[in-house]
């Protein structure tokens, strides 16, 4: 096993640096959600120059593969095509850490480990993720309900990292 | 003056809308036990690290009464009709009622598309704020002896709905090629499911349908404490892929493997129905009607 670590939101270059595989992070600060539907669309947004004059920065941001409800947050498959394939494309943009379960592709991994990014893993315990939750606010694509990009504040969520500077706990 | 077939659908109604918020919050008898003991034998601390947090979630569901899992899943319902009862429509509409009462308790997750064909396929359609909305499965419904109506409550969630399979297998009248074929998909499935350890739910029958309505009774039917040979040689080569919790690695992929087998046909082909339930899952609860 490895390290554990608490770090805050936005994270440093220099915090990715000192995360390996299989170390366990307690996640604290602002952090953004997003799925299938709306991860995609953030990145057409941010290509058309539309997320900066909505004040929403990617740099240093994590965001969480969950949908939001009050039924509870919880990862969802990481490995679906709307969402690995926006992992690179929001590295680029600064996101530092990718949330969510399940297998990535060597590829993806290896473009992580490009652009200084993470991907980390959360058991799908909804229960216990709800006492992590101070704060949820809906911040783009309200009409897609549970499935919107949401703004929380989470206080220690437990997440183990999962691909690092090129390696996985898949290899 | 009191209406008494009002007042049978109304706890037709509150047996029904309690069944769902028992099975989306509870844990199936057996599975605890069973991941305290895949936890005794595992040596991979990531592993261990995350097979606690389940067993603590699940203690903690069942506790406070919240959704085990934020994705509440599609409730399937299973009726079984004792031969000496009657259902009619309007029992049926108060079992429908019943479930989106219990996902308005739950809380179920909204997750229901709005709109028409298309706008419920590529959903272009606008989400409902109502878990209620969230309608089930057609439901399934068989004779059995005795005088009960038993309603069982299964939540199925997405993660297994995506690695799952319904498909022919021919058997060359040898149950051993049907075993390796479900061990072959079942160790791909689990090794990208994420949520694991998983318990394998398998049907076997003579068409598509049958094979997947079989599958829903060995999710009723099964059981942690007692496995089949057929069953337990599943559990055991699956768990030699190395998976582990969460695919990170470990010795339990799988807890169990919960088989049923249907009638066949005279044919060298039998059709094979693979759900491999995530760590929550079965989710179920049974209503005494």
């Amino acid at each position: 096993m490895g390290k554990t670590m608490r770090i805050n939101t936005p994270i440093d270059v220099s915090v990715i640096d000192q995360l390996d595989v299989r170390d366990r992070v307690l996640l604290s600060g602002t952090i953004l959600t997003g799925r299938d539907a709306a991860l995609p669309r953030l990145l057409k947004m941010e290509e058309k120059g539309e997320l900066s004059p909505l004040g929403i920065d990617l740099q240093g941001a994590v965001i969480f593969h969950s949908a939001v409800s009050d039924a509870g947050l919880g990862p969802t498959s990481s490995n679906k095509e709307g969402i690995e394939n926006s992992i690179i494309p929001l590295a680029k943009l600064g996101v530092r850490i990718h949330l969510g379960k399940g297998e990535l592709s060597a590829k993806t991994i290896r473009g992580l480990a490009e652009h200084a990014s993470l991907y980390a893993v959360i058991p799908p315990v909804s229960a216990l993720i709800r006492s992590c939750v101070e704060k949820t606010e809906r911040l783009l694509f309200p009409e897609w309900g549970m499935e919107a990009i949401y703004k929380i504040e989470v206080k220690d969520l437990p997440i183990l990292i999962a691909a690092s500077k090129g390696f996985s706990v898949y290899d | 003056m009191i209406d008494t077939a009002d007042m049978e659908m109304k706890v037709i109604i509150e047996k029904i809308a309690e069944a769902v918020v028992a099975a989306g919050s509870g844990t199936m008898a057996g599975r605890l036990d069973a991941l305290e003991a895949a936890i005794k034998e595992e040596s991979d601390e990531a592993s261990l690290w995350a097979m606690r947090q389940m067993v603590h979630n699940a203690h903690c569901a069942s506790d406070l009464t919240v959704p085990v899992c934020d994705d509440t899943g599609i409730p399937h319902l299973y009726i079984e009709l004792g031969r000496s009862r009657a259902l009619t429509g309007k029992m049926l509409e108060a079992i429908r009622e019943g479930v989106a009462e219990g996902l308005r308790r739950l809380p179920g997750r909204p997750m229901a598309i709005l709109g028409g064909d298309m706008e419920r396929l590529d959903q272009s359609g606008v989400l409902s704020e109502d878990p209620g909305d969230v309608l089930p499965a057609p439901f399934l419904i068989r004779p059995v002896e005795g005088d009960e109506i038993r309603v069982h409550v299964l939540m199925f969630g997405g993660g297994p709905a995506i690695r799952g399979k319904t498909e022919a297998v021919f058997h060359h009248f040898d149950t051993e090629v049907i075993k390796e074929e479900i061990v072959r998909w079942a160790t791909d499935a689990v090794h990208k499911l994420g949520c694991t350890p998983a318990t394998l739910s398998i049907g076997i029958g003579r068409s598509q349908p049958e094979a997947s309505a079989l599958m829903v009774e060995a999710q009723i039917n099964g059981c942690y404490r007692e496995q089949t040979r057929f069953e337990q040689a599943i559990t055991d080569a699956v768990n030699k892929s190395g998976v582990g919790a969460l695919g990170i690695g470990g010795k339990t992929s799988v807890l169990a493997t919960f088989v049923r087998i249907g009638p066949q046909r005279a044919s060298g082909v039998r059709i094979v129905c693979l759900r491999p339930s995530c760590c929550v899952e079965p989710r179920k609860a049974v209503a005494l009607l």
